[in-house]
């Protein structure tokens, strides 16, 4: 038997479906965020022109819309953190993630709730979402050197670390005081 | 890592241990970049190519090893494996400018290996060992992490990868540009993929289309919309194989053969 395989591509069909992922709904992002939390209050956050100019600026990663989805996260009274949704662009397509935010502002885990590309949905992996955990407003946050990329989710890595920086700044900036 | 992203994926009894293999795998391949990247002109690589016309240059293990399997498989296909082909490389704009060896007659056959590791040309000639040197650093990378205690790992080198552990890994081969290839599933056990494609590179040169695959005889560029993806026990040579896929498709059967090797090719 021949050890050369001849795979033929079929011709692009006109219209190629849609392909989507989902991985949590908010309500189970929330969970796996917070197992022990009992309490999520919405608090979302409107910026205006000026701040979220200041949040682009600082972060280098461009937010979509001018709402930031958050909830103030509490177990049993005590202030357990924030829990962030937020957007950003894979290659062609948006990918929706929350992120969780420690009480003192730092990063507690990163969960993806949907993923639209064809592609690149290794990003969904728990131990690459890991390398964030710990990370704060002045972590260099640099895709290679310091968030360990994955191959063929190039773009989709680079979004998401972007968009995490983003919202540290944003946490700094709006929500640390509160 | 390696003009790609680097992805390692590795089990074993403790996360400490887990994290230090991981590190000490990153570390090597690391090492291997330094020591052979084509772009880097302090690269060990880099050094070779500039002084072994004119002195025997001495190196290290890796390189020494790079370099020996390279012309061995050079000498087993009769030179449609070849990594001289960076002068034409260069003068595509391809690689960088000072591969260039105008006049250059140079081919595997002038690149003699000594003993204790040293290197000499016999006629003007340079060396781009890419394909070869990021599937040995894979290679590297999984017998890194085999030696610290790992029971089980994938090492990607974008595209290029291994796995080794008691379970085969479903990998989904695609036509490497063509997004919309439908993948062909496989089960990897304690083997090795490779893909090589002209599309990743492909690009116009005054009037012709060009790409990072040279056929080392004609000295002209392999184009069109082909994907080859080569599975074998090891990276390096999968990574190899590929190009004597297309360089060499008869001789390419029987070379499967002999290293018990398989071949996917995408085409439209």
């Amino acid at each position: 038997m021949s050890r050369i395989h001849y795979l033929t591509v079929p011709a692009i069909l006109a219209a190629v479906p849609a392909y989507a992922a989902t991985y949590h709904t908010v309500e189970s992002a929330q969970k796996a965020c917070f197992p022990d939390a009992d309490k999520f209050v919405s608090a979302d956050v409107a910026l205006t022109k000026d701040q979220k100019k200041i949040i682009e600026k600082s972060s280098g990663s461009r937010m979509r819309g001018n709402v930031q989805k958050v909830w103030k996260v509490s177990t049993s009274g005590e202030a357990a953190g924030w829990f962030i949704i937020d957007e950003v662009i894979g290659k062609h397509e948006y990918i929706t993630y929350a992120l969780a935010l420690n009480e003192d502002g730092s990063v507690k885990s990163v969960e993806i709730l949907e993923y639209r590309e064809h592609y690149g949905s290794e990003i969904q992996r728990a131990d690459w979402r890991l390398q964030f955990a710990g990370k704060t407003k002045v972590s260099p946050l640099e895709l290679t050197d310091d968030i360990k990329n994955i191959s063929g989710a190039t773009l989709s890595c680079r979004h998401i670390t972007e968009g995490v920086k983003r919202i540290l700044v944003l946490h700094d900036l709006l929500l640390k005081n509160n | 890592m390696l003009g790609t992203f680097v992805e390692i994926t590795t089990t074993g009894s403790n996360k400490e241990q887990v994290q230090r293999s991981a590190d000490e795998a990153f570390d090597r391949i690391q090492e291997i970049h330094n020591l052979m990247s084509v772009h880097d002109p302090e690269s060990e690589l880099s050094q070779v190519n500039i002084h072994a016309l004119h002195r025997e240059v001495i190196v290290s293990d890796d390189t020494f090893t790079v370099l020996e399997r390279g012309l061995e498989l050079a000498r087993e296909t009769d030179g449609a494996f070849d990594f001289t082909v960076a002068p034409t490389l260069a003068r595509w704009g391809l690689l960088p400018e000072h591969l260039d060896r105008t006049g250059c007659s140079g081919n595997w056959t002038n690149v003699k290996l000594l003993p204790s590791r040293r290197v000499r040309f016999t006629r003007p000639l340079a060396i781009d060992v890419g394909g070869i040197a990021k599937g040995y650093a894979v290679d590297v990378a999984i017998e890194t992490l085999r030696r610290a205690g790992a029971t089980s790992a994938i090492v990607n080198a974008g595209g290029d990868l291994r796995v080794f552990g008691r379970e085969p890994c479903v990998i989904h081969l695609r036509h490497a540009t063509d997004i919309h290839s439908l993948p062909h599933s496989i089960e990897l056990s304690n083997a090795a993929l490779a893909t090589s494609s002209p599309g990743v590179t492909e690009c116009q040169w005054r009037d012709q289309t060009v790409s990072h695959l040279v056929n080392p005889n004609s000295r002209r560029a392999v184009t069109g919309n082909i994907s080859v993806t080569v599975r074998a026990k090891e990276c390096w040579l999968a990574d190899a194989l590929t190009k004597v896929v297309f360089n060499a498709p008869a001789l390419a059967e029987k070379l499967m053969n002999k290293h018990h090797a398989e071949a996917y090719v995408f085409s439209a």
